[in-house]
């Protein structure tokens, strides 16, 4: 019963901002009704629209754990857009030079690379915020841009291949190529390593003293201090799995969509890690519902988009009021307690201090 | 017609019946006592009673008026005002703004700060609370805090004060001066409901007292006809004895377990101290002082998480001054910390795992698997051994009351069987049958040859339980008594840094 409380908040606050959302259609003279369904029918409705909707939810299962094993542990890690891109440049970098290996070897070799480098990068604001104390949001924000950058550099200058009109690498080794799942979609083994991935995740967090200190630490980081939890060293950890799941996101597209490092390929896959984690209340459990749900509106949305007149702004309109109303949800036990504040100071801390008083 | 009457109270709280049928009847103008077991309802009752939670059944009653209080807004204004145990208020503002705080004078959108100095400087006259409305909270030691905490519920005009355990956190000078604040309030007009634990605090300040025990009243007494054993026996529903002060094992077991040298903290803005001192085997070594002289400098340092020390700190002999932390947990430092709520507990998780944050990592199997059934087992035993009162293991610390909370922190200390415990404060917020069991527990350490270094505020337990008194002043330690020597006015003369160095060992 307590588990489920948030699920049902969840659930509803989706509900709400779906309603919300089809006004908006409704007012911009679409027929909301219709589009929704059309919008379920694109995301669900053969095994080929259920495969593209699996497939746009792997990274994003990917990025939202990397968040949430961050947040979990009071670390508001916003740079596994970073670590996507470097991670993914490895993997291409290994997938198109060692082409003399084997599938399996080459295809371990490619997504180990990518969590190896995704997983350093993730290291570099670790170690900035566990022994230096620099804030983590300002650090991984600018590491992105330095990530991004960097890897088009890669691919425009060092690993340039003549004769393509967009900056990218040179393609992957075929034995490299992760196998599709699904005839007549992109899906791949990508998405197995995703579930794997949630699995890990929680037991980690459920069962192991790694989880017992993220947990500790980021519930109350000067206890953690007291009672002489390694604070720095769980700091770093947590910062390299959380990159190394970002690398992970990176490798599972160049291998099982792309073939190869393309510029700018990702837009913001890691930044919807941030969603997926907040949707799914760091759960990895409610990551992965929550990935699920994000990829059906994506999917959804963009066959919708040849089917019918309604683009697909309006959708994401959706999942930005989603976001909103989530957001709003989560922050609204906090602003209840803010409220009774104003008019007794006494309030402001009973949250805190209930029942130690 | 009492001037406010409870009638059947209930509250539940998941698996707790926190509140059973209580009906409770205050008189204007009196002081009346509310006490009980640590997990009693005292809190929740009065929780209830300021509109924080709701009652499941039963009514409140002022001046024969039947009242709804839905929140803290409502009990303002029916003059009801409450000051919590910990302290809630904004350090960085001034007394004033937070007296006035949320209910200000203003100009227009502004600010009206001459008035609001007029109006609280008016206020403390009227009441005889001298406090300076200009300075910064964060500036004030905690009695005068707790003034403010006092003005702000008068600027509401409240004429029922709730006070939750007021004076755990005081002095004893502090303790009788916010006495005759209160006596002088009331005989002016209000009405009070005074929480302790300290039974003589009762027969001093009350007229009369309720107790509570598992959420029920089981009497009201008149103080002029009771002692505090009876209101003890109605607390516990048995005869409580009194722990026995055992003395202090034979000298041929001392051996020095803790020695400070020379320790300098001089991290940030903060005060800079400079301590010697050594806790042998088998001794409890009080360390007396008004709080906010060292204390929590010296207990950083000592469990190594403070920056800036200079000095050394040996365990047993050996240098622990450039250990982590954890290490000296390992090597037998066991410690409970002032403040439980920051530094001795994590209130987002369940009891055992707050019970674990010692040892986990120890009980770690392969790949770091935890044991977690083996964990809550452990823990189950503990709640019953330490008599911690709760559902089970697995429900969060922060729904505990505040004793409750306390033992939660002295379980997980204890368990260990340390070499050398440093207690701060190791019974505040306890009822008397806990406080009991806690400082047998310390006697019991001590007979065993564990050095303990005993902080606290409170004299009469110094007194009572220690072998040797320090006096700590302003970052020094300013005196040392034998026990035999040692008298309140020594001690005092000596916490208010008047150094006395014929008495100096
Ligand atoms: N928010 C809560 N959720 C669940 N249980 C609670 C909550 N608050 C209090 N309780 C339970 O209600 C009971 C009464 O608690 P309360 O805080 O009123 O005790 P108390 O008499 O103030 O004790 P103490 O002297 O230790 O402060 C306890 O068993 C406590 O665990
Ligand atoms: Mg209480």
């Amino acid at each position: 019963m307590k588990s489920l409380a948030p699920i049902i908040r969840t659930v509803l606050t989706i509900l709400l901002a779906l309603l919300v959302g089809g006004i908006i259609m409704q007012l911009s003279g679409k027929d909301a009704l219709n589009a929704y369904g059309v919008l379920l029918n694109s995301a669900f409705g053969n095994p080929r629209a259920i495969a593209n909707t699996l497939l746009t939810a792997t990274p994003l299962i990917f990025t939202g754990l990397a968040t949430l094993i961050a947040f979990r542990a009071g670390i508001f890690n916003v740079g596994v857009e970073g670590s996507l891109y470097v991670g993914a440049f490895a993997a291409a970098w290994v997938g198109f030079t060692f082409t003399g290996l084997p599938a399996l070897p080459l295809i371990g070799l490619c997504f180990s690379a990518g969590a190896l480098v995704g997983g350093l990068w993730g290291l570099i604001p670790g170690y900035l915020k566990a022994r230096l104390r620099v804030d983590e949001i300002v650090t991984t924000i600018m590491l992105n841009y330095v990530a991004i950058l960097f890897t088009d550099y890669l691919v425009t200058g060092p690993f340039f291949v003549p004769g393509m009109a967009n900056a990218m690498s040179a393609q992957v080794a075929e034995q490299a190529q992760l196998p599709r799942l699904v005839e007549r979609s992109q899906l791949n083994a990508s998405f197995i390593l995703a579930l794997v991935s949630v699995i890990v995740v929680a037991w980690l967090l459920r069962r192991t003293t790694l989880g017992y200190e993220v947990k500790t630490i980021g519930s109350n980081p000067l206890f953690a201090r007291w009672m002489g939890m390694p604070v720095a060293r769980t700091i770093l950890l947590v910062m390299f799995i959380s990159g190394l799941l970002g690398g992970l996101a990176g490798a599972g597209q160049v291998l099982g969509v792309h073939y190869r490092f393309v510029s700018g390929f990702s837009r913001g896959l890691g930044f919807d890690g941030i969603v997926v984690a907040l949707l799914g209340r760091n759960s990895p459990l409610g990551a992965l519902l929550a990935a699920l749900f994000l990829g059906a509106l994506r999917n959804g949305s963009s066959t919708m988009e040849m089917f019918t007149q309604i683009p697909r702004d309006l959708i994401d309109i959706v999942i930005a009021l989603v976001i909103f109303f989530v957001a709003v949800e989560i922050s609204f036990g906090w602003l209840k307690r803010r409220t009774i504040a104003a008019a007794t100071p006494e309030a402001e801390q009973k949250g805190q201090a209930d029942g130690l008083a | 017609m009492s001037f406010l009457e409870l009638r059947g109270i209930r509250k539940t709280y998941p698996g707790v019946l926190a509140n059973d049928d209580i009906s409770l009847h205050v008189e204007a103008g009196e002081i009346h006592g509310l006490v009980g077991e640590n997990g009693a309802g005292k809190s929740t009752l009065m929780k209830l009673l300021y509109g924080m939670e709701q009652p499941d059944a039963g009514e409140i009653r002022l001046n024969g008026k039947r009242v709804m209080i839905a929140n803290p807004q409502d009990a303002i204004r029916l003059g009801i005002g409450m000051v919590h145990q910990h302290f809630q208020l904004v350090p960085s503002l001034t007394v004033a703004e937070n007296i006035a705080l949320g209910a200000e004078p203003r100009y227009g959108p502004f600010l009206n700060r001459f008035r609001l100095r007029r109006q609280v400087q008016a206020l403390s006259e009227q009441f005889g609370l001298q406090v300076d409305p200009n300075a910064l909270v964060s500036d004030l030691p905690v009695g005068l805090q707790q003034r403010v905490e006092i003005l702000k519920m008068l600027y509401r005009n409240a004429r029922l004060l709730i006070l939750d355990e007021p004076s755990a956190v005081l002095t004893p000078q502090e303790v009788e001066s916010l006495f005759g604040v209160l006596r002088r309030l009331v005989a002016g007009g209000c009405t009070a409901i005074f929480i302790t634990h300290k039974l003589y605090e009762i027969m001093a300040l009350c007229t009369r007292a309720t107790v509570l025990r598992r959420g029920r009243v089981v009497g009201t007494v008149q103080t002029v006809d009771t002692t505090p054993s009876e209101i003890a026996r109605l607390m516990v529903g048995h005869e409580v004895e009194a722990p026995v002060i055992t003395e202090a094992p034979a000298d041929g077991r001392r051996r020095p377990r803790l020695e400070v040298r020379n320790l300098q903290i001089t991290s940030g803005s903060r005060r800079a101290t400079q301590i010697d001192l050594t806790v042998f085997g088998g001794e409890i070594l009080g360390i007396a002082g008004v709080e906010g002289n060292g204390q929590q400098e010296l207990v950083e340092a000592l469990i190594g998480v403070a920056d800036g020390v200079s000095g050394e700190v040996l365990l047993d002999g050996e240098s622990i001054t450039r250990v982590p932390t954890r290490t000296r947990r390992e090597r037998g430092l066991a410690l409970i910390p002032e403040d439980r709520q920051t530094e001795g507990l994590s209130k987002a998780m369940a009891i055992w795992e707050n019970l674990s944050a010692g040892d986990y990592y120890q009980q770690a199997q392969g790949l770091g698997v935890l044991p977690l059934g083996q964990m809550r087992a452990m823990a189950a035993g503990l709640l019953n051994r330490f008599d911690i009162r709760a559902t089970d293991e697995r429900v969060g610390v922060g729904t505990l009351s505040g004793g409750n909370a306390q033992k939660v922190v002295i379980a997980r200390e204890l368990m260990r069987d340390p070499s050398v415990l440093v207690a701060v404060q190791p019974t505040r917020g306890l009822d008397i049958g806990a406080a009991g069991f806690v400082q047998e527990q310390l006697l019991r350490l001590r007979g065993a040859g564990v050095g303990v270094l005993l902080i606290s505020a409170d004299l009469d337990e110094l007194l009572a339980l220690s072998d040797r008194i320090a006096v700590l002043f302003n970052g020094r330690i300013v005196a040392q008594f034998p026990r035999a020597a040692a008298t309140r006015e020594q001690i005092g003369l000596a916490m208010a840094g008047k150094t006395m160095s014929e008495n100096i060992l």
